[in-house]
């Protein structure tokens, strides 16, 4: 496909570059900044509903440094989704300075199409160039309170391991690229399938790659910035790192392992089932102790990467729709959870555990959904956070991975104590004298959607099982 | 022949600090040696040296430093482009007026940031 | 001809050191740099197995544009990252930086 045919296939990057363009101008030149958010938001629906249907063939974009397949689909539909539902939160989020929120939203949407970029390339050199956009945009969103000693201490560790693992990505990069002459995916695919390559010099290669990737996912050994960086950064930043690169991660942890380096299947498992397990152990024994809402949470997504990345080390289609459905499911209950603190932070001034005491006889409405999402996190029948697990542990007892399977549902009860932990603090303790203060609007549609998200997701759960098996296009 | 090789460079690197060091060394044999206290100073007809060179310098500076490196490494791109532009056509033509314009928004907002302004 | 092996080898050493001064500096300048060396270890043989390869068709002269370019980038971002923290807290030691831990 030629260079002006492909160009329609990148129609909702362009939108959400215009828009953020037009953003950022706008808030040089008008000191009215309310609209700025319903401007972003309206470029996010634009770009959505100009997303390019999946073909039966799939097409060359860009001398095949890009791709359209329904896997691809899959993941820029979620991270539109978790864009728009930022902006939402960060509307109706008061630590971010009236002044800045031109840039926050600019940021914001270079995010988004970085992320675009990132699912669907389909060559190394692409893949490279839109990690490392999207990482520096995050580190600068990270340390977007100038002001704060933690948000810029959080940012600068954020920068430093970055930059590290994806230094030696890029290093594992140059290495593919000498080895099979090529950074393409699909001719490095075909060079594996031919099978003419040494299993050490492979293995190192792939471990120098999933350093990067390990990164993105927050995976041990990789995952110790994570806490750090969740507790010191603007909530709403929390909220989009969560989920947003760890999506871009996982996308393309599938497509580079799964699909193009499947051959060397038997080379790498081991490895990422040892990364696994340490991930959802270390991520929840750490977790318990936490009395930083934030940071606890920060640890309970390190576990919940553990649990996607078992569907990953099954590697059957039943374990890579597996982890899809539980990106999608663990995408709404984390965003969820970080709406509920920042709805809370607004009028609390406060994420300590402690100050959620009897927050019931409050402001029930928010523990309410808060539960729901701690429950959803947990994995309690029938909520969208079950069924991902659900799908993913029966996956591994499926192929045999008995003792993954085993590591996960114990590990699940452990986490069910600190979620539970939360909830019974709501409910049960008795509350602190403070005020509560008027609820955004914005913010409350966010979560009504993301709360209806994880409950229809939890029972109406045949069109999404559809939806992500019709997703997962590789075997 | 590897030998040759590093011998090239080798001799690349010794001629490099030859001819510096016998520049030096030149000068210093026919120089007349008459030294007084105003041409003892850093700048014989310039200003007066005014405390230590290692001083904090004006964030300012760093800003503009900044904005050197953005549009230094956008020559990186344009160079590559131009020496094979005749046969790229229009269409490379488009693409690259789109980059330029990128980053003149970029540089419409350090302006209008006050970047190039002294306080 | 110097051999491809002779080159590689001086990005892996440019590696190493990259790699042990991320770990044992203490200076987020010193880090910077030492990420620096890591990239350049990565462009030395990007360019390396571009001149030798069996069918040059420049890729990894033009991959190692674009790392130059996001080097760039990346060192921008880090150097306002250091000033941000040097401004809150008067130092750039990272082992001074440590209100978050655990």
């Amino acid at each position: 496909m030629s260079l002006i045919e492909s160009i329609r296939f990148i129609t909702p990057e362009i939108i959400l570059l215009a828009g953020a363009i037009i953003i950022l101008m706008f808030s040089l030149f008008v000191s009215n900044k309310n609209v700025l958010g319903v401007f972003a938001l309206s470029a996010i629906v634009a770009a959505s509903l100009y997303l390019p249907q999946s073909q039966k063939v799939e097409p060359v974009l860009f001398f095949n440094m890009l791709t359209n397949d329904s896997f691809s689909l899959f993941f820029k539909e979620i991270i539109l989704f978790i864009t728009g539902i930022i902006i939402l939160i960060s509307i109706g989020y008061e630590e971010l300075k009236e002044k800045y929120i031109g840039e926050f939203f600019f940021l914001l949407l270079n995010g988004a199409i970085a992320m675009l970029l990132a699912v669907s390339s389909n060559n190394l050199l692409m893949i490279y160039l839109s990690i490392e956009m999207l990482s520096l945009i995050s580190y600068i969103l990270v340390a977007f309170l100038k002001n704060n000693t933690l948000s810029s201490e959080a940012a600068l560790k954020y920068f430093l391991f970055g930059a590290l693992s994806t230094g030696i990505m890029l290093y594992g990069i140059s290495l593919v690229y000498g080895l099979f002459g090529t950074t393409d995916l699909a001719m490095i695919s075909k060079a594996v399938s031919a099978g003419q390559i040494n299993n050490l010099v492979s293995l190192i290669l792939l471990v120098l790659i999933l350093a990067g990737l390990c990164f993105k996912c927050s995976l041990v050994p990789f995952h110790m910035w994570a806490p750090d960086v969740y507790q010191g950064a603007p909530t709403a930043v929390t909220a989009f790192l969560s989920v947003g690169p760890k999506a871009v991660g996982f996308a393309v942890l599938l497509r580079i392992f799964s699909n193009n380096f499947f051959h060397l299947y038997i080379n790498w498992v081991t490895l990422v089932m040892l990364i696994s397990i340490f991930t959802m152990t270390i991520g929840n024994v750490i977790a318990i102790s936490q009395t930083n809402i934030k940071r606890m949470l920060a640890y309970s997504s390190i576990a919940q990467a553990g649990y996607m990345l078992i569907g990953f080390v099954v590697g059957t289609a039943g374990g890579i729709e597996g982890v899809l459905y539980y990106i999608f499911a663990y995408t709404l209950m984390n965003l969820g959870a970080f709406g509920c603190v920042i709805l809370v932070s607004n009028y609390l001034k406060s994420d300590a555990i402690e100050d959620y005491a009897g927050l019931y006889k409050k402001d029930p409405v928010t523990s309410f959904m808060l539960s729901i999402f701690l429950l959803s996190l947990t994995g309690v029948p029938p909520l969208a956070g079950f069924w991902g697990k659900f799908l993913v542990f029966n996956a591994a007892i499926q192929s045999k991975f008995i003792l993954l399977a085993v590591v996960g549902v114990i590990n699940s009860i452990v986490a069910a104590y600190y979620y539970m932990r939360i909830i019974k603090f709501m409910y049960l303790e008795e509350p602190k004298a403070k005020e509560i203060g008027p609820k955004s609007v914005p913010l409350q549609i966010a979560l009504a959607i993301v709360t209806a998200g994880v409950l229809i997701a939890g029972l109406y759960v045949t069109p999404f099982l559809n939806w992500v098996k019709y997703s997962q296009s590789f075997f | 022949m590897v030998i040759q090789d590093y011998g090239i460079v080798g001799l690349f690197l010794v001629l490099g600090i030859a001819f510096a060091a016998a520049a030096f060394i030149v000068s210093w044999l026919l120089r007349p040696r008459d030294p007084n206290p105003v041409k003892n100073s850093t700048y014989e007809c310039g200003e007066i040296v005014k405390g230590d060179s290692r001083v904090q310098f004006n964030v300012g500076y760093y800003l503009v430093a900044l904005m050197f490196v953005i549009f230094d490494i956008e020559v990186l791109f344009l160079v590559p482009w131009i020496v094979i532009f005749r046969e790229l056509g229009v269409v490379s033509y488009i693409e690259m007026m789109i980059f330029v314009a990128i980053l003149v928004v970029g540089l419409i907002y350090a302006w209008k940031k006050g970047v190039f302004e002294w306080q | 001809m110097i051999p491809e092996s002779h080159f590689l080898i001086l990005g892996a050493a440019l590696f190493s050191i990259g790699v042990f001064g991320v770990f044992t500096r203490r200076n987020a300048i010193g880090i910077l740099m030492s990420i620096e060396l890591i990239l350049n270890a990565a462009n030395i043989n990007l360019i390396t197995f571009s001149k030798f390869s069996a069918s040059p068709d420049g890729l990894g002269q033009i991959f190692a544009l674009f790392v130059i370019a996001i080097a760039a980038a990346s060192a921008v971002v880090g150097l306002c990252l250091v000033i941000s923290i040097y401004r809150n807290s008067k130092t750039i030691l990272v082992n001074k930086i440590n209100l978050m831990k655990w």
